[in-house]
């Protein structure tokens, strides 16, 4: 179907106010991760109309709620909430912090583009997102899980070319310990990785990629060597 | 005006917390904003089991989406009642909630301006809002209203008001074009 101006402009309208459903509705989330212009468009639509509940009287929901959400958010994992996991879980990410924040400083900040969840009926769980950065309206890459979970698939969009000499290479950056790579990815066309299950269960727990600049043929020590250029956090489909 | 600006302020200060995993500062978010979204979550779906379930998913991706929100997406308490309606309008599709013609639902076309319209936009800030549904016609108004309040397909909204699909359909979109002409002036 041809993204025209007006067709943006119009599924926007029918899909913040909710009459767009079923594929269409799916569809659409897909351009939105793709198109800066249908996100915008979104925006307006999601302040416009979020104005209509205003008024909408408010309601105490029962306490039940927050015990439920307070149990699914920290009390899942034992280890992983207990302060011990985290301060450990937090040494272990000190290898990365430093070089995000210089990348940070370089003014290529990166953000992932979050991709909204349709229904949450089938039981096993997709990762899906995208790699982007603020200057570029279009994502660099957009990331996603299929088959049986073992399968990452990444689509260029708007990434370019690593400079003369230079590979982009992926990594899962897990919630302890040392990133794992996932091989060089070339900048366009589509690729896929294969996971085995140490870095599937990897990414599943940490949900965070990144991209560093590394020497032709990856890095030669098995750790990041170069800059971290993109960070991106992935979400359930 | 100026207690709205500060309430949002709070709510920007909590989810910069919230973005830095401070599990306080998410405590404090729920309780300012939890009632507002349920009921609003609550009027969507017409169903109380399926409105908590839905203000729990919404709170679960606020909690992970916290760092993502920036202002271009408007006030923050508008984005995150934005993601608790769009987890109703998907719990409510995937569980089939039919809004069948009820007699509440009909109560509201009958009342016309009366009906939703007014009584949701009677605050001041929403003017220009209201100025613009009255550009549209009532047929393209109360499908709209029908849809964002109720979360109705065109199905069910031609169902609803006894009307072909295809010209249900065309009340949405006609209706959705003008009031963007309007709301961009």
């Amino acid at each position: 179907m041809k993204k025209t101006p007006e067709r943006i402009e119009m599924l926007a309208a029918e899909y913040v106010l909710g009459s767009l459903h079923g594929l269409a509705r799916k569809r659409f989330e897909r351009w939105m991760m793709e198109s800066a212009k249908a996100r915008e468009e979104v925006w307006f639509w999601e302040q416009k109309l979020g104005s209509l509940s205003a008024d909408v009287p408010a309601v105490t929901p029962p306490s039940s709620v927050w015990d439920s959400i307070e149990n699914r958010l920290w009390q899942k994992g034992s280890q992983k909430a207990a302060p011990t996991g985290k301060a450990q879980a937090r040494a272990n990410h000190r290898w990365f912090w430093p070089s995000w924040s210089a990348v940070a400083t370089a003014a290529a900040v990166v953000m992932a583009f979050v991709l909204i969840q349709p229904s949450s009926e089938v039981p096993q769980t997709q990762l899906s997102g995208a790699i982007v950065q603020t200057d570029t309206s279009d994502p660099l890459w957009l990331v996603s899980e299929t088959g049986q979970g073992n399968l990452l698939k990444l689509r260029s969009v708007a990434a370019s070319a690593a400079d003369t000499g230079k590979d982009y290479e992926l990594w899962i950056v897990p919630e302890n310990g040392q990133p794992l790579s996932l091989g060089v990815i070339p900048a366009g066309g589509l690729h896929e990785v294969i996971l085995t299950d140490k870095t599937r269960q990897a990414l599943s727990q940490s949900r965070t990629l990144a991209i560093s600049l590394e020497p032709l043929g990856g890095s030669p020590t098995g750790e990041p060597t170069g800059p971290i250029l993109h960070v991106a956090q992935l979400y359930e489909l | 005006m100026s207690h709205s600006d500060t309430n949002q302020d709070d709510l920007m200060r909590l989810l910069v917390a919230v973005s830095r995993e401070d599990h306080d500062a998410f405590h404090q978010l729920y309780q300012s904003v939890s009632s507002k979204m349920f009921g609003m979550c609550l009027k969507l779906a017409g169903q109380r089991d399926l409105a908590e379930d839905a203000l729990q998913e919404a709170f679960i991706q606020i909690w992970h989406r916290a760092r993502e929100y920036h202002t271009d997406r408007g006030m923050p308490l508008g984005w995150m009642m934005s993601i608790a309606r769009y987890r109703t309008l998907d719990m409510m599709r995937a569980r089939k909630v039919r809004r069948s013609g009820s007699e509440e639902d009909l109560e509201h076309i009958e009342d016309g301006r009366e009906g939703p319209l007014d009584e949701s936009l009677r605050s001041a800030g929403e003017a220009r809002l209201t100025g613009c549904l009255d550009e549209l016609n009532d047929a393209q108004r109360d499908s709209i209203l029908l849809s964002y309040y109720k979360g109705l397909t065109h199905d069910e909204l031609a169902h609803v008001l006894n009307s072909p699909l295809g010209t249900v359909k065309s009340w949405v979109r006609r209706g959705l074009i003008t009031l963007k002409r309007c709301l961009e002036r």
